[in-house]
């Protein structure tokens, strides 16, 4: 096992990806020598050259566009959107191309592209904050992960590296200071939650950053005698049903946790997967409020989920 | 590729569209009928190794391209022995192992797409030559200005190419777009550009050779505007915005009427031959029904087995 922090681990699985295979390069903005925004990239560009770990201009459009176009022509890019709010700006490539492009070709065509995003809040304002991720769960030919650790950013990375459709692969800006262990060498598949806590008397379904905002909650419902178990999705699409399914028939009881809009969200998604396993369930969601997120400190508290926030909504569950 | 062959291949996309036009079955169809000059033109400058992409305006480019009538007409009315098993349909017509990268029926959606597929031609070296084509409707859109860009930039081996037929469905080019010459939207990138006429098969195929040079041996794109005619409607499922008076203008600049003068009035084709042409075209095309009826409609147990 090797300790590294949440970007070095992004940033190991493609140094791997790209010394086993040709095929794999980097496209985005200061991805290069600038080593990328988070440093995730640091040292490709000095391993691999300006032709495979390529800076681009500030044009989210194009780049995507040019990442499917590569992946259909039979390498493997990695496109970098420094926020994924200005992911919307590359939205009709990613979904109207890379997403059908195997089904509309009848499969005489892949388009194996990553899109690696940074997604939540973290002072810097409302259009460098937010968590769209919930938009791309329902489109069919995408897949969407968000890991909440560095050993799953490494494993679910090297997955996404390998896989033989387009995934967009959600990191969040409040993991970098993070470090944690990795398993060198081992992918972690698509479709597998994670249980980070088990417990017996609700869980709380969740990703990315919530995740740690969900250990700290259990944490404190523990010593008032309430036991969570905490999921870790991870792969949003798939959603690992079963996991969810098994974990609301012992608890009775679902708190779905998300940075992002709950209109909508992955916890409408996650509740309805998990009714239908359990249909006594008791169910209540907690995300942003109806707001955008402010850099005003005062107003991104108020409007981002956090701990104090995740025991009330516990408590007031498990009470109805 | 000969004059006569350029005229065979204009009649080849005017009767298929027609047969299928005449077909209560043909769908929600984008026809190219008027504009068969340009992809014709076009696609007499391409190698084999080269690849084509284009917007949802596909069948003039699929078959100037080589795909067989029959296989296109299936995807077209939507059955398992077409292109992509019937799934894409019309607008997104493919067949990358003939060099035809594929049709995208979002305006504008297909311009970075290729800039990508130039982009891994460059990577491997072989001098392979990308040819996105797109109508004056993407024009207007920063996809293709964002693309203009990185193409020169990077020295892309990228042909963009302009399929100006002067209408955005309903809205023409001057109220669409400020420049009067779509090829100075190149200038700024510093990209070799000109514009022809685009009903002049001749004129579009000399300047496609011509810019393929370039954009080919590693001199970065190249950007060719063909100011070409609709005859039809945008769509089977638009109305018509052009008066009697105007449409009878615009169809009397037939490129196809005009070759077929031409080789009549040098002598390289005596009428016998036009209509033999016709007439091979005519059973083309007839084969092509023929095919296309007898292939089953896709299984829906199986058809999303590829998403």
């Amino acid at each position: 096992m090797t300790k590294l922090f949440f970007a070095e681990a992004i940033g190991r699985a493609i140094r791997e990806a790209m010394a086993a295979d040709p095929r794999v390069m980097v496209l985005g903005q200061d991805v290069g020598a600038f080593g990328g925004p988070y440093r995730e990239f640091r040292g490709l560009y000095e391993a691999f050259g300006a032709a495979r770990v390529r800076d681009t201009p500030v044009a989210e459009h194009a780049v995507v566009g040019l990442g499917v176009g590569a992946a259909l022509a039979g390498l493997r890019p990695l496109v970098s959107i420094t926020y994924m709010d200005f992911l919307t700006l590359g939205l009709d490539p990613l979904v109207n191309y890379a997403a059908k492009a195997r089904f509309k070709t009848g499969g005489q065509l892949a388009c194996p592209l990553v899109v690696k995003t940074t997604a939540g809040a973290k002072d810097q304002g409302v259009a460098h904050a937010q968590c769209l991720e919930a938009w791309l769960m329902g489109v069919p030919g995408l897949r969407v992960v968000a890991p909440s650790t560095p050993g799953d950013a490494y494993g679910l990375m090297k997955t996404a590296l390998a896989a033989d459709g387009p995934v967009v692969f959600v990191d969040h800006k409040r993991l970098f200071p993070l470090a944690g262990e990795i398993a060198e060498g081992v992918a972690i598949p698509f479709g597998r939650a994670a249980v980070l806590r088990p417990g017996a008397d609700v869980t709380i379904a969740t990703h990315a950053f919530m995740c740690r905002v969900a250990l700290e909650a259990a944490g404190r419902l523990a010593d008032t005698g309430i036991d969570c178990e905490v999921l870790d999705l991870r792969s949003l699409a798939p959603l690992d049903t079963e996991t969810i399914a098994r974990s609301v028939a012992r608890t009775g009881a679902l708190l779905t946790l998300e940075e992002g809009q709950v209109v909508c969200g992955v916890g409408a998604e996650v509740a309805f997967q998990a009714r239908a396993a359990a249909p006594n369930l008791k169910v209540a969601r907690v995300g942003a409020a109806p707001a955008p997120v402010s850099s005003n400190p005062v107003l991104q508290a108020a409007c981002v989920p956090d701990a104090d926030r995740l025991v009330a909504a516990v408590r007031a569950l498990l009470a109805a | 590729m000969d004059r006569p062959a350029l005229l065979r291949a204009m009649k080849l996309i005017r009767a298929f569209e027609a047969a299928l036009m005449a077909r209560p079955d043909h769908g929600f169809q984008l026809l190219s009928s008027g504009q068969e000059a340009v992809s014709v033109g076009v696609c007499a400058a391409l190698s084999e190794g080269d690849r084509l992409l284009c917007s949802g305006r596909a069948i003039a480019p699929a078959l100037a391209r080589g795909l067989d009538p029959a296989r296109l007409m299936a995807e077209l009315l939507g059955r398992e022995s077409g292109y992509a098993k019937g799934r894409g349909g019309r607008g997104h017509v493919a067949w990358p192992d003939g060099g035809f990268f594929g049709a995208h029926a979002v305006v504008g959606g297909n311009i970075a797409v290729a800039a990508g597929v130039a982009m891994a031609a460059q990577l491997e070296g072989a001098g392979r030559l990308v040819v996105c084509l797109f109508g004056d409707g993407a024009c207007g859109a920063g996809a293709l200005h964002e693309t203009l860009n990185i193409a020169a930039l990077w020295k892309l081996p990228l042909l963009f190419v302009c399929d100006n037929n002067q209408l955005s469905i309903a809205t023409p080019v001057a109220e669409a777009l400020a420049p009067a010459r779509l090829a100075d939207l190149a200038a700024p990138f510093g990209i070799p550009a000109r514009t022809v006429d685009g009903m002049d098969v001749d004129a579009v195929a000399a300047a496609a050779a011509d810019l393929s040079v370039g954009a080919r041996s590693g001199a970065g794109p190249a950007f060719l505007e063909c100011v070409s005619e609709r005859f039809a409607t945008h769509s089977t499922a638009t109305r018509e915005t052009r008066s009697p008076d105007q449409m009878a203008t615009i169809l009397a600049r037939c490129p196809i009427a005009a070759l077929e003068a031409a080789l009549l009035a040098s002598g390289d084709l005596a009428p016998a031959d036009i209509a033999a042409m016709d007439a091979g075209v005519a059973a083309e095309v007839a084969a092509a029904e023929r095919f296309a009826e007898a292939s089953p409609w896709p299984d829906p147990a199986v058809a999303f087995a590829e998403v």
